[in-house]
């Protein structure tokens, strides 16, 4: 990968792989030895509340994910030692607990944002000096530890003991909590195993001594770090999931190895077939083009929408979040970043929606710059800096239009002319799609236009036309929020009181909730509103206008119980 | 007091998320008990998580969601079982499996065509039950009781004797397989409607409080049934009261009774052993 | 001996998947009804392999070996077992009855009966209703006997019975034995006390091959104890001998 490895993000992310291979191949061993995998899993996954403490009182985050991965795991090395329960359940309760606390503080204490949904998600591609000087950290003292306690853990593996309170144990539950912390970063919480565990494993099957085992977990973790890294650089896919795949493809090699060398390939043979199977279904992503033409990247669909409509076909666009993929759950790909490298600008949605914008930019190097289309657009909307779903208010969609053509003649200054002229016209449609949305909800009488949404994501669409929203079902933007069985009872007496007639789930999230208090209320369940993302290219709902006229049209026929239709022209 | 415990089952919507506690807590009550019998609560935790490649495959191939998420259950937990028969514990082999499986999920859920928040659906929401998920939740829980009840000669025997169950004319690979497959079974009804964390809280909550204070495997299921069905709905009841997230509310409250029973037990011992000397 | 023959083992041999070297070859021997045997050898001697041939769990790598028509019992060493699960001394006793039965088949009040009667006979009545975990080690030996009693098969297999027991303890279980030979059972017990050997009807010497197979009187010579052990026999005074051992590691478990 010649190519590649010019690149400085890339450099840095296999150094940050190398780096964990090392604390994950010593410490690995141990899990592997010590029946410590799910422990390891569940520290990495019980970071959750800590990652929404950091967020809600402005601390850094890896500290909060270190606080709770520590505290984690000393309660669950403390309470594994009961013979009765078994290790595994005390851990799954405590990890449940944990997350359980999470949620409540994400949904009830703090009123979350999407963010924290994102640190979850780790990415090699992302990695700063920070992340580096902390994998350096976690390698050097799993290298001490098990220089310094490996007899001892040999010795209590080969006995067979379960954690206990010694001072020896408390040391490797610590390590590992901190190597799964440094692996967040890189990989995630849900793959922090994919270093930590699967090399082990697979050197395991191969191999029976201590010093020959930790060795090839080392070179074995960093062959198949720096294989993923390449990997997802050539098909264009997150490196984290492209290196679990590598990893596990390795194991079944290594499994269908030992069943032939033990000549009963039956029961691993078999499953290794399956598991290699289901791997080999996994597809592959497209790769950004660029032509010649000045590139011009935008974080969300509608911002790229925009863009294109304005600046097409003099610049080239690209859009890091796909029609299909979830904002909370974004995974950077090696194209986004290159692309963020060559760009001549980059439009960033801001207000918070897009935080990890600002590590993309960071990690590629890029001197290209970095407009916030949502300060541009809420500029002089003084108090309202809280919801990001600018884009739903056609008025700040506007100001962000022109914020837009700025930086787009900026980045290709020859085609000033044609870029002003789209601009205009672009601006003059979106102003008769206000008016003409301003005058169909218009149509619905006013003691009928109250709603009740899946999420607090409408509310500058609702108030510029209008609508009352009486409640909202959700009480938090990330993904894992749930609300309370009081709050609900409140908002389905407050439905029928109010006379809402209908509830609108939002497009692309689980709408469960929404159509039970619907069926429970007899409101009726409105057509999906359009919040975060734009449709499926070439449907209604997949350009800007298109997702405002949709969203008008949705309202409208659900209010008015199908009496209003609003057929506007986007 | 009464009014506390009976005011929140007046509203539909709290009702409806008692109704389901109560079908899953006698269901996960009895299987949990086995779970943690067994040692795989790792596997009942990490399970859910291979369902992703399942759901994403499930809707680039246009099939019912549901069919997915059960293929990959069964992918996952056959996978899980037959990988243990390497030296690996069964922790280990279920983290492998299911590394593998969310790898696969992620690269499958890139391609244009995978629709968007196909993950959402793991975080199943209990307000959200529909009737359905009810549905499924008895005819679930009729299913696993009956064959826990028929099973349990056999599940006791190998439990407890697994090296010379082949001996005693039981095969516990053949049991494992059962077992994983009500497991899978389980998930799929359960995440759906109350999501990931809650299934896993559920299973193995009621099951290890239970163990704390039985003698006998019969009686602790009756009790981990008891546990999973009183402390889900107090918790449910919590929520509504106190206005807090109502699945986080659950566990906590099935935590709060592991707590509590391991503190009424220590202190039990400190008042025997005073009485006794 | 006059008794049926229940099991035939004609040149036997058997290795673990993987392993280069068999765990046990060359072996020929029988099992008649009402006879005690004893398997004579060290850890690591095949003792524990041969008795996972007889019980199926594992495939038999060349000769004949004919249990037809024979079911067996197998008590384990209670080393064994999980301390830590929840069953009572009659549950445990149950399951001789469970292994009895199809799967879906639960035990009934005269299965229960019969687990009370075989604890009775052990002498452990008094504790059916404690937990298995909470017994002495001579204890939960006897519950597993009584668990092989209940299955009430004509071939009964004991891996090591009297390892774990105090005297009193080995002395009821050694009259148990011998009262259910008495009984028409046929009883193989593996053992490495030379005395246990001594005891019984038949004694097979076993070191990953077969020594000798006959009676004790016949087959005990020095040579062949010996040759069992890998060791050297030292004379004590007044005829008594004692035998110096190498240390075998790595019993397949």
């Amino acid at each position: 990968m010649p190519g590649a490895l010019d690149l400085p993000f890339f450099r840095d992310g296999v150094a940050e792989v190398l780096l964990l291979s090392v604390a994950a191949g010593v410490l690995g061993t141990w899990v592997v030895l010590r029946g410590l995998a799910f422990l390891s899993h569940a520290v990495g996954t019980a970071t959750f509340p800590g990652l929404v403490l950091a967020d809600g009182l402005g601390f850094s985050a890896v500290l909060g994910a270190l606080g709770a991965a520590v505290l984690v795991a000393g309660l669950m090395g403390a309470l594994a030692g009961r013979r009765r329960t078994g290790p595994d359940s005390i851990i799954a309760l405590v990890l449940a607990a944990a997350l359980a606390a999470g949620i409540v503080l994400a949904s009830d204490v703090f009123d979350s944002g999407a963010s924290i949904d994102r640190l979850l998600f780790g990415s090699l591609l992302l990695i700063d000096a920070a992340d580096l000087r902390f994998a350096a950290f976690a390698a050097l003292a799993a290298l001490a530890g098990s220089l310094l306690l490996g007899p001892r853990w040999l010795a209590d593996g080969f006995a067979g003991r379960g954690l206990g309170p010694a001072a020896r144990d408390v040391v490797l539950v610590l390590l590992i909590a901190f190597v799964t912390v440094a692996s967040l970063a890189a990989v995630g919480a849900l793959l922090a195993t994919v270093l930590l565990v699967v090399p082990a494993a697979t050197t395991r099957l191969l191999t029976a001594r201590m010093r020959t085992w930790q060795l090839s977990t080392i070179v074995l973790a960093a062959l198949e770090g720096v294989g993923g890294m390449w990997l997802a650089f050539e098909a264009d896919v997150p490196p984290g999931a492209a290196i679990a795949v590598i990893a596990v493809g390795v194991f079944i090699l290594a499994a269908l190895l030992r069943a032939a060398v033990a000549r009963r390939p039956r029961g691993l043979a078999t499953a290794a077939l399956a598991v290699l199977g289901a791997l080999l279904l996994a597809g592959c992503g497209a790769t950004a083009q660029s032509d010649g033409r000045p590139l011009v990247v935008a974080t969300t669909t509608q911002l790229a929408d925009i863009a294109a409509a304005i600046g097409e076909p003099d610049v080239a666009v690209h859009s890091i979040l796909r029609r299909n993929s979830d904002a909370h759950e974004y995974e950077p790909r090696p194209s986004d970043v290159r692309a963020v490298a060559g760009a001549e600008a980059v439009l960033i949605s801001g207000l918070g929606f897009d935080a990890w914008a600002g590590e993309i930019v960071k990690a590629s190097g890029t001197n290209a710059p970095v407009i916030n289309a949502g300060a541009a657009a809420t500029a002089g909307a003084g108090a309202d800096m809280q919801d990001p779903h600018w884009w739903l208010d056609p008025a700040a969609g506007l100001r962000a239009t022109e914020a837009v053509e700025a930086a787009l003649i900026r980045a290709a200054p020859g085609a000033r002319a044609a870029i002003s002229a789209r601009a205009s016209a672009y601006r003059a449609r979106l102003s008769r799609l206000d008016a003409a949305i301003r005058e169909c909800i218009a149509r619905v009488p006013a003691r009928e236009r109250r709603i009740v949404t899946d999420h607090d994501a409408l509310g500058r669409f609702t108030r510029r036309y209008g609508i009352d929203v009486v409640g909202v079902v959700m009480p938090a933007a990330v993904s894992r929020a749930q609300a309370s069985a009081g709050d609900l009872a409140t908002l389905e007496r407050e439905i029928r009181r109010a006379g809402v007639r209908v509830v609108f789930p939002e497009a692309g999230l689980s709408s469960s909730v929404a159509q039970r208090i619907a069926v429970d209320s007899d409101a009726a369940v409105g057509d999906a509103l359009h919040a975060d993302a734009l449709g499926p290219e070439g449907s209604r709902s997949g350009t800007y206008l298109g997702m405002l006229a949709a969203n008008a049209d949705a309202l409208a026929r659900g209010m008015s119980a199908g009496g209003v239709s609003c057929e506007v022209d986007a | 007091m009464i009014g506390w415990i009976t005011d929140p089952f007046g509203e539909p919507i709290v009702l409806r998320g008692a109704v389901e506690l109560v079908l899953l807590g006698v269901l996960s009550g009895g299987l949990g008990c086995w779970i943690v019998l067994s040692g795989v609560s790792s596997t009942a935790e990490s399970l859910s998580h291979g369902m992703l490649p399942g759901l994403v495959g499930a809707a680039l191939l246009g099939i019912p969601l549901l069919l997915g998420g059960a293929v990959g259950l069964v992918v996952a937990a056959v996978a899980i079982a037959l990988v243990q028969r390497s030296p690996l514990t069964p922790d280990v082999a279920t983290s492998v499996v299911i590394t593998g499986l969310l790898g696969a999920g992620v690269l499958l859920g890139l391609s244009p065509s995978a629709p968007a928040g196909l993950g959402s659906l793991l975080f199943g929401d209990l307000l959200g039950v529909s009737d359905l998920d009810l549905a499924l939740a008895a005819a679930l829980g009729v299913v696993v009781t009956l064959l826990l009840f028929l099973l349990h000669p056999t599940l006791l025997l190998t439990g407890f004797d697994r090296l010379n169950a082949t001996a005693l004319g039981r095969s516990p690979a053949r049991l494992d397989l059962v077992l994983a497959v009500l497991l899978a079974l389980a998930t799929l009804v359960a995440v759906q409607a109350l999501g990931t964390l809650l299934v896993v809280a559920m299973l193995v909550g009621p099951a290890a409080t239970a163990r704390l204070v039985s003698r006998r495997v019969a009686p602790m299921m009756l009790l981990a049934v008891a546990i999973a069905v009183v402390a889900s709905v107090a918790g449910l009841a919590a929520s509504y009261h106190a206005n807090l997230a109502a699945g986080a509310c659950v566990v906590l409250a099935l935590a709060a009774a592991f707590c509590m029973t391991l503190a009424g037990r220590g202190i039990a011992h400190v008042v025997l052993a005073r009485s006794a000397a | 001996m006059t008794g049926a023959r229940l099991l035939v083992v004609d040149d036997v041999a058997a290795a673990y998947p993987g392993a280069a070297v068999p765990a046990i070859a060359s072996l020929t021997f029988e099992v008649r009804a009402g006879e005690r045997i004893a398997v004579l050898g060290p850890n690591g001697g095949g003792k524990s392999t041969l008795f996972r041939l007889i019980t199926g769990e594992l495939a038999l790598g060349g000769g004949r070996l004919d249990l037809t028509a024979v079911r067996c019992a197998f008590v384990p060493q209670t080393e064994r077992s999980r301390l830590d699960f929840p069953v009572t001394a009659l549950d445990v006793a149950l399951m001789g009855a469970v292994s009895r039965m199809p799967w879906w088949r639960r035990p009934g009040r005269a299965d229960r009966e019969l687990a009370r009667e075989a604890l009775r006979r052990v002498g452990l009545a008094a504790v059916e209703d404690a937990v298995f975990g909470s017994l002495s080690g001579g204890q939960r030996q006897r519950v597993l006997v009584a668990r092989a009693l209940v299955q009430d098969a004509p071939l009964l297999l004991l891996d090591e019975p009297f390892s774990a027991l105090d005297v009193t303890g080995a002395e009821r279980l050694e009259l148990l034995l011998r009262e259910l030979a008495a009984e028409g059972r046929g009883i193989l017990m593996a053992t490495h006390d030379l005395d246990q050997a001594r005891a019984a009807d038949r004694v097979l010497c076993l070191n990953r091959v077969q020594i000798a197979f006959g009676e004790p009187a016949a087959a005990l010579t020095r040579e062949v104890i010996e040759r069992t052990y890998g060791g050297a026999i030292v004379d004590l005074a007044a005829g008594a001998a004692a035998l110096l051992p190498t240390h075998h590691h790595g019993e397949r478990r």
